[in-house]
């Protein structure tokens, strides 16, 4: 029978002590990826390092004009949090759109970002806001820290403690979902900021990325008519049993449009 | 209701005199909407499934070892690993079974366990008992399955290009077609393709197999036929088949997927059971139901097509290839029903329909709610709708031009005469209460205005053949006892999988004793109360069982009837039956009173009863006769709206008008054609199976295979039973089958959204849209659409 070792401390130093100890080890966050993974053997970590017990990892706040969302804050309280919902409507809306009422409770926000599914759905908002994520050894800004496929610039050791969301003058997020799954086939998400406009798209690619283009072009015409004519390459785009590439490619400017209509 | 249709006297009690008394009329005798037998335990837990069954002491759990090729002769099968392994009993594998290694339904050569060659990703090749499930998952994992892979075909287009059948074609005739489509005036060549369908029924597969005494078997299996089960767990383990006892109390979904599939299970269950002399217990996870059974049949439809400039049709000419699969399975029946059915409604003066039985190397295609129909009558309908594009018609004209009518215009491409056809007045009165004329224009003019948002509008009329396409499957028993307080316990051979069949039959039963329906108890199915069933399935639970139990219920009824005679000091011609007593002019005796006096007088209170339907008739050499006792005929009419930037869509309204005759339960028959248009509706428009290019089936959970749940019903969803309108034919108090037919009033939902895909181009041609309808494929068809 296949055994482990699981642990709840209650402090982020426990937590990385923990951690700096064993390769095999693995951080639990919401485990609703981990879980299923290791039921069906694909992963066998000798010890679990659940983050649940970690008060300071909990919860949404408010600090010098931005939003801060603790690594292991469920989906379902980002989506239903007032702060949020009247600061940063497109993150709330993204957060109640992931999965169905049991994955909004018990995923977290820093489970998702250290995964980095090329199908989830944080990665846009994180991107398109130009967030940063704060960890316990430094803070990497949005545009660093996504790399590709299930890779982000995270260490070995090195956990999610927060992300710090800059509140932007509008954002919204458009997805087109897998029917089944809810996952993102395609998701856009837009923001005007003070920097300027953010396009970030995730679903379509191995992994969350931004649309130039796009960007330039609704930073002279916030509208959808101005980028309704803007196609991404389907070069790198996953086909699957879910999509096709060309489709995906398709939906991104679909997508995009909807969000800007929708941050009005 | 407008039309009027013969009417009959009912057909118990007709000795009843016209002067007895009025009596309290029972409750729960048919034509009322008596709740389902189980309704209140399915809610609250207490409806026991045979996973929830306490297990007997020493029940070992078995899991299954499947081939991870597509086509791979085995060279050898390593167990060692796994019998190593703490709580493992042992590993079964072809040796191991005593008597004859073969579960096929129809023709013979389908191993249990593949003895020689593994057919597809997922084909059990071994199984591992254990002393618990987790156990038997991990030693299944442990056992090394050694084999050479062979070329595998994997898909429709290549089997049909190979002509990579598993038996010859099969062709329904009737005229010259070829002559007819070079005259026709005009002439269409066209097709379409329709995808598999998971069952997904929420009760996975399961069977227990408890050895008994000497060489004797118990088996609980989830199984719409269990005397099929009985079958073949006895000549696999080379036992007669009186040593082997097969016993469902009931199934949570089946769907056609637990007719010929459930012998898997129940036959690997059987052997290991015997091997080990202990219980052994096989529940397939979802994932591996998903992976090992078999679905709904693809199909490539083709048609070649002569009509008239009015859009009348002179000749078809339709090759209908069915993806079987890697086995026979009950591919005979499905192609036969397939091209029986690719008429519909519609009349085909000359006419060649050729099914193919396409080989593929993936999981064994089965029976699926329609059997083979839904497909024939998808090809017809997508016909239709190319003739009347091609015209600039409306569809519904084109279809109306061409139903089955009177005189001369009644032969189906299978010689039987088209009798008590009801479509044409069925959609004057849909075509009226859903203001269908109205709508079509204000739609019309919505579309003219609108880019981006189409909307689409469809009727389609269904006409469905009940009875087995096998004259000898059309056959019943029924075994009723009547105890002496007046209760009454029933057994036959339906199966009950949550569609009804329990309290239709034992409505029958209460309305023949004319007591209340709480006094009649419907009993697990077992072999050794009814022997020498037919499956559930083909809709035909009701008519088959209802007759049966009718008789066998009448059988005592009469017996009693003399004795209440007596007791009432009346000519037995004058007692009636009614309000839970027997009642002759003033004089009454409870029904409970008079069962004890029928055992005082030493007379019988238990029957069996039979019933074969009758009129029915097949020559598969000719493949001519009348293969169908009557028909269930429906009409639905649905509206959608597209998203023509995305291809997503919306369903916005579906009227419904369904013949069952006189109804039996309104209630369930209500929540039948409810629940079969939803399944169809997910057939067409959402449930994709999807393979990769080594043949495994990617989409196996929910994860990934869709189902409609209640956010995908239209939200306006009318649904009317045709009123007045009993069988004409001498069913179970004049009720038509249910179980089937409303599956495909969800072609009319396919059919509106090919309606607003053609709403996205100029006309002249169908909308290039095939089944099931997703964002991406409707996306294709509208860019194919537009100028």
């Amino acid at each position: 029978m296949y055994q482990f070792d699981y642990h709840r401390p209650t402090s982020l130093d426990e937590a990385a002590q923990i951690l700096s100890q064993d390769d095999e080890a693995s951080l639990l966050a919401g485990g609703q990826t981990l879980l299923p993974t290791m039921k069906q053997r694909l992963a066998a970590p000798s010890q679990l390092v659940d983050l649940s017990g970690i008060a300071e990892l909990k919860g949404v706040r408010e600090d010098s004009g931005q939003i801060i969302v603790g690594a292991m804050t469920p989906h379902d309280t980002v989506a239903n949090d007032k702060t949020v919902q009247a600061k940063i409507p497109g993150l709330a809306h993204l957060a109640g759109e992931i999965g169905d009422p049991q994955v909004r409770n018990r995923g977290t926000i820093g489970g998702s970002l250290a995964n980095n599914d090329p199908a989830s759905d944080y990665p846009g908002a994180v991107l398109g806001l130009g967030a940063t994520v704060r960890t316990n050894k430094r803070e990497i800004p949005a545009d660093d820290f996504f790399l590709g496929l299930f890779e982000t610039a995270l260490d070995e050791g090195e956990l999610i403690k927060e992300v710090a969301f800059p509140v932007p003058k509008k954002s919204a997020y458009a997805k087109f979902h897998n029917p089944a799954s809810r996952y993102a086939i395609v998701g856009a998400f837009v923001a005007s900021t003070e920097q300027g406009v953010r396009v970030a798209i995730t679903g379509a690619g191995p992994c969350v990325f931004r649309v130039p283009e796009m960007e330039q072009a609704l930073n002279s015409n916030w509208s959808a008519d101005a980028i309704k004519d803007i196609k991404v390459a389907a070069d790198d785009f996953n086909t699957d049993l879910h999509a096709s590439a060309d489709y995906r490619a398709h939906l991104v400017t679909v997508m995009a449009k909807r969000a800007v209509q929708a941050a009005g | 209701m407008t039309r009027r249709g013969p009417v009959f006297a009912p057909d118990d009690n007709a000795a009843a005199p016209a002067r007895a008394r009025p009596t309290a009329r029972h409750k729960g005798g048919v034509s009322e909407t008596a709740p389902h037998d189980s309704a209140l335990r399915h809610v609250d837990g207490g409806a026991k499934y045979i996973d929830d069954m306490s297990e007997p002491a020493g029940c070992l759990h078995l899991a299954l070892v499947t081939s991870e090729w597509a086509h791979a002769r085995i060279t050898g099968i390593d167990t060692a690993k796994a019998l190593a392994l703490d709580g493992v009993a042992t590993v079964i594998a072809a040796g191991d079974i005593p008597g004859e290694n073969d579960m096929a339904p129809v023709m013979p050569g389908e191993p249990l366990l593949p003895p020689e060659v593994a057919e597809y990703v997922g084909h059990p090749v071994a199984a591992v008992a254990a002393a618990d499930f987790e156990t038997a998952r991990q030693a299944a994992k442990l056992v090394e399955v050694h084999g050479e892979p062979l070329q595998p075909v994997l898909d429709l287009d290549d089997a049909i290009a190979r002509e990579h059948y598993l038996l010859a074609p099969i062709v329904f005739q009737r005229g010259d077609p070829g002559p007819a489509l070079s005259e026709a005036p005009r002439r269409l060549q066209g097709g379409t393709r329709v995808g598999c369908q998971d069952h997904f029924y929420l009760e996975t597969q399961v069977a227990l197999a408890v050895p008994q005494e000497d060489d004797e078997m118990v088996v609980y299996s989830g199984t719409q036929h269990p005397t099929e089960v009985q079958h073949i767990v006895a000549h696999l383990l080379a036992v007669p088949h009186a040593a082997v006892q097969v016993e469902v109390r009931r199934m949570g979904g089946a769907f056609g997927g637990k007719e010929s599939q459930a012998s898997l299970v129940a036959g690997l269950a059987a052997v290991a059971a015997a091997k080990t002399g202990r219980p052994v217990k096989l529940r397939l996870d979802r994932d591996s139901d998903m992976l090992v059974t078999g679905k709904r049949h693809a199909f490539k439809l083709d048609w070649d097509v002569g009509f008239d400039d009015d859009g009348r049709i002179l000749a078809v000419d339709m090759q209908l290839a069915g993806q079987c699969g890697w086995s026979v399975d009950l591919s005979p029946g499905v192609l036969s029903r397939a091209l029986s059915h690719a008429d519909n409604a519609y009349y085909y003066p000359h006419v060649r329909l050729t099914g193919l039985f396409c080989k593929t190397n993936t999981q064994s295609n089965t029976a699926f709610r329609g059997f083979g129909g839904p497909q024939g009558m998808l090809a017809a309908e997508a016909m239709l709708d190319a003739i009347a594009r091609s015209l600039g018609k409306d569809p519904l004209e084109v279809r109306r031009l061409n139903l089955y009518a009177a005189p001369d215009r009644l032969l189906t491409p299978y010689h039987q005469t088209v009798e008590h056809f009801r479509i044409p007045e069925m959609i004057d009165q849909l075509v009226a209460s859903s203001d269908y004329a109205r709508r079509r224009a204000e739609i019309d003019r919505f579309n003219a205005g609108n880019d981006v948002i189409k909307r689409g509008l469809a009727l389609a009329p269904v006409k469905f053949g009940i009875s087995f396409n096998k004259p000898e499957m059309n056959q019943a028993g029924a075994l009723v006892n009547v105890y002496t307080d007046g209760s009454v316990a029933l057994n036959h051979g339906g199966t009950e999988m949550g569609q009804g069949v329990f309290v239709k039959v034992a409505q029958v039963v209460a309305e023949v004793f004319g007591i209340d329906l709480t006094a009649v108890r419907a009993t697990a199915t077992t072999t050794a109360k009814v022997p020498n069933t037919s499956p559930t399935a083909a809709s035909s639970g009701s008519d088959l069982n209802g007759m049966a139990a009718k008789q066998a219920a009448e059988t005592i009824r009469e017996r009693m009837r003399a004795v209440a005679a007596e007791q009432l000091e009346a000519d037995a011609r004058a007692v009636t039956f009614a309000g839970n007593q027997a009642v002759a002019g003033n004089k009454t005796i409870g029904f409970g009173e008079l069962a004890q006096a029928c055992h005082q007088a030493r007379v019988s209170l238990s029957s069996t009863g039979y019933y074969r339907t009758p009129k029915i008739h097949f020559d598969r050499e000719t493949n001519r006769g009348r293969p169908f006792y009557y028909y269930a005929h429906g009409v639905a009419v649905s509206e959608v709206a597209i998203d023509t930037l995305t291809g997503e869509w919306k369903p916005l309204r579906t009227d419904i008008l369904h013949d069952v005759g006189s109804s039996l339960n309104p209630g369930v028959d209500r929540g039948q054609i409810e629940g079969g248009f939803i399944q169809g509706l997910g057939w067409l428009t959402m449930e994709e199976c999807v393979w990769d290019a080594e043949g495994r089936l990617l989409t196996h959970a929910p994860s990934t295979y869709k189902i409609p749940t209640a956010r995908d019903v239209p939200r306006d969803l009318r649904i009317e039973l045709l009123q007045n309108a009993p069988n004409e034919e001498a069913t179970a108090f004049r009720s038509k089958a249910v179980g089937e037919p409303p599956l495909m009033l969800a072609n009319s939902v396919w059919l509106a959204l090919r309606d607003a895909v053609h709403a996205c181009g100029p006309g002249g041609r169908a909308a290039a849209l095939d089944a099931p309808a997703t964002p991406e494929k409707i996306l294709r068809a509208v860019e194919a659409m537009r100028p």
